[in-house]
């Protein structure tokens, strides 16, 4: 299941000219521990818009294709129209897959460091027991 | 043992104390506090685990792992789907906010006196005396200008020539050094959240905290309020662990939160056609601003400026506040190649907020799963007010030399020159073309001298029922339009002064 938030998350923040996508940050572990840690309510919300973002190019751009059998450049198309949306409930579930991207490419060294900015120290998630 | 966490040992923890404080922010902390400090024994129960700094996140994602509410899951039922910000640890959201010290204005008490039957100079007086002592109490502070940051600087000089009136924040902040980690709580240790001050203080004094320990329900003997139980809850996992009962000599005192305060009592039995109404926000949204310059919001003071000008009319408060990286990559519009363009130009931003006084009242239920929902959609007069704080701030934007700026409203430009601002003139009055969150949170349990339109009366005590009383923002029955914390912490205290002189 994982498959579909790892697709439209690399969809949404692709590789571009200047700046590396999500796909060379980690994405694939990040997603992973996301869904394992993450409450049910979130997570269905997460998979829900995975799963729309892949049935939706008809809706979107007009081609009735899953997301992942679109070219390059359609699927780039889809990605914008699906996050611009003019349906609310469609694009605050495409927003739920731009925040899964944001939080793990936004905080990756690489990224935080084209940004000028040091790199994050880590989350510990720990707590006192005593 | 003072502090009782996670446990799983197949034996109910049974503690009792004279009082038992459910709730660890603002106000179960300054509760408990004043009752320790008088000698009274005190028990805190915190639905979330304890983190110290040096637990803390430092990511946004850790944040809404570790220290937010159910991830921040909880959102407006209405027209739209803000997200309704609290967080879930020892401190509550005094360990995620930016630490904003605004005194009760005198406003308030005036408009609790006209149409509550309470409040006045007299409560005014008292509560501003213990304003005074929280100050020092928590090192209450200007920020320095070394930790300003550019963001708060331009602000500043914008507000200047535009005559907004605005400030540099005081802050419950002892030697800020500018970090810019507010929302994901201070690991320099400067920003005094009750976490770090109030609460082991109450352990210092002999007080005992029970964390991960959501409450069920409150017991009763009669209508008499006897404690509280419920089971520890992995902060992980999930998971259950053994069950607590924690038994109230004296008092129970509920400042579980806005949300889960009247969710918690309607569970405990208390009918009331009030509770849960008359539940009031400041929902809020931001302006980005591009400048020529790089302007590196994440460097510096998360807030330092602010106006309140405008609190009255139009009913606005503006504020500064940086955003990291990663949550600004979903606050843009677009997607694919059209997002990664847009983000280029990050450290060219700065963000800046309104507050909306929003007069239009929602409702607390409970949900299917035992969690609060929070009903709530702004009626026009409020959006006409909302959209009055996007252009106040889009105008400050351009006051300090932007370009031009993100207004963030669906079906508008993405960016808007300064030539175009009269184009937010027109800006939909629908709330679902917004991007918003909902910040300080009031109602639900309102305080009254009516009884019929109030939970609780002016002193806090739940109706109908003795030894309960509420003493967190659940009790404010109007929209202070200024940051909540300094009003929450004062009337906290001054129930646990009361408690005090009535025993």
């Amino acid at each position: 299941m994982s498959w579909f938030v790892l697709f439209a998350a690399k969809a949404m923040m692709p590789t571009s000219e200047t700046l590396p996508g999500v796909s060379e940050m980690g994405i694939r572990t990040f997603v992973k521990t996301f869904l394992s840690e993450t409450n049910w309510l979130t997570w269905l919300g997460v998979m829900g818009a995975s799963i729309l973002f892949m049935i939706s190019p008809l809706i979107t751009i007009g081609l009735p294709l899953p997301a992942c059998l679109l070219t390059q450049k359609a699927l780039d198309r889809h990605a914008t129209k699906a996050a611009t949306h003019r349906i609310y409930l469609f694009r605050q579930m495409i927003f739920l897959v731009k925040m899964v991207a944001g939080f793990c490419w936004g905080a990756h060294p690489t990224i935080r460091a084209r940004f000028a900015m040091s790199p994050y120290t880590g989350d510990p998630g720990t707590w006192r027991f005593q | 043992m003072s502090h009782f966490s996670y446990r799983k040992e197949g034996q109910t923890v049974e503690l009792s104390a004279d009082y038992v404080v459910v709730g660890s922010g603002a106000g179960g902390a300054a509760a408990a506090v004043k009752l320790a400090r008088n000698g009274a024994s005190v028990i805190v129960v915190e639905a979330g685990p304890w983190r110290d700094p040096k637990d803390y996140p430092t990511t946004s994602y850790g944040a809404l792992r570790d220290l937010m509410d159910d991830w921040s899951s909880t959102v407006t039922r209405g027209r739209a789907i803000w997200p309704v910000v609290q967080a879930k640890t020892v401190g509550g959201t005094t360990v995620i906010n930016s630490a904003i010290c605004v005194r009760t204005p005198a406003d308030i008490f005036e408009q609790w006196k006209r149409e509550h039957d309470f409040g006045g100079e007299a409560l005014a007086e008292r509560v501003w005396a213990i304003q005074d002592r929280i100050e020092e109490d928590l090192s209450v502070s200007i920020v320095s200008t070394g930790a300003l940051g550019h963001h708060n600087n331009i602000a500043t000089a914008a507000d200047q020539k535009l005559g907004y009136q605005g400030h540099l924040i005081k802050r419950y902040a002892k030697g800020c050094v500018g970090s810019g980690q507010c929302l994901q709580g201070c690991r320099d240790l400067k920003k005094q959240s009750t976490n770090v001050t109030y609460i082991p203080e109450v352990v210092r004094l002999g007080g005992t905290v029970l964390s991960c320990a959501p409450v069920r329900k409150v017991t009763f003997q009669g209508n008499r309020a006897t404690g509280v139980e419920g089971t520890f809850r992995h902060p992980r996992t999930r998971k259950k662990g053994d069950a607590f009962f924690v038994q109230a000599r004296k008092t129970v005192i509920i400042a579980a939160s806005v949300t889960h305060t009247p969710v918690l009592l309607r569970r405990s039995g208390i009918k009331n056609r009030s509770l849960g109404e008359y539940f009031r926000a400041h929902p809020g949204s931001g302006v980005f601003g591009c400048y020529d310059d790089p302007v590196d919001m994440n460097t510096g003071a998360t807030q330092a400026w602010a106006s309140t000008r405008f609190r009255d009319t139009p009913g606005t408060k503006l504020e500064t506040l940086s955003l990291p990286l990663e949550m600004v990559a979903s606050r843009l519009a677009g997607g694919g190649q059209m997002l990664m363009g847009r983000l280029q130009e990050y450290r060219h931003f700065a963000h800046w907020i309104h507050a909306c006084r929003a007069n239009t009242p929602g409702r607390i239920t409970t949900g299917f799963n035992g969690k609060p929902v929070v009903h709530y959609t702004l009626d026009k007069a409020d959006m006409i007010r909302f959209r009055a704080g996007i252009q106040l701030v889009s105008k400050l934007h351009f006051s300090a030399g932007a370009k031009a700026i993100i207004p963030g409203i669906y079906g508008m430009p993405y960016k808007l020159s300064r030539d175009q601002l009269h184009l937010l003139d027109d800006a939909p009055l629908d709330p679902r073309a917004y991007v918003a969150v909902l910040s300080h949170l009031f109602g639900g349990c309102v305080m009254g001298g009516d009884p019929k339109r109030s939970v609780c009366d002016p002193q806090g005590r739940v109706r109908d029922r003795e030894s309960l009383v509420v003493a967190d923002a659940s009790v404010l029955p109007t929209n202070l339009g200024v940051n909540p914390q300094h009003t929450i912490m004062a009337l906290a205290m001054l129930r646990a002064e009361e408690l005090l002189d009535a025993a």
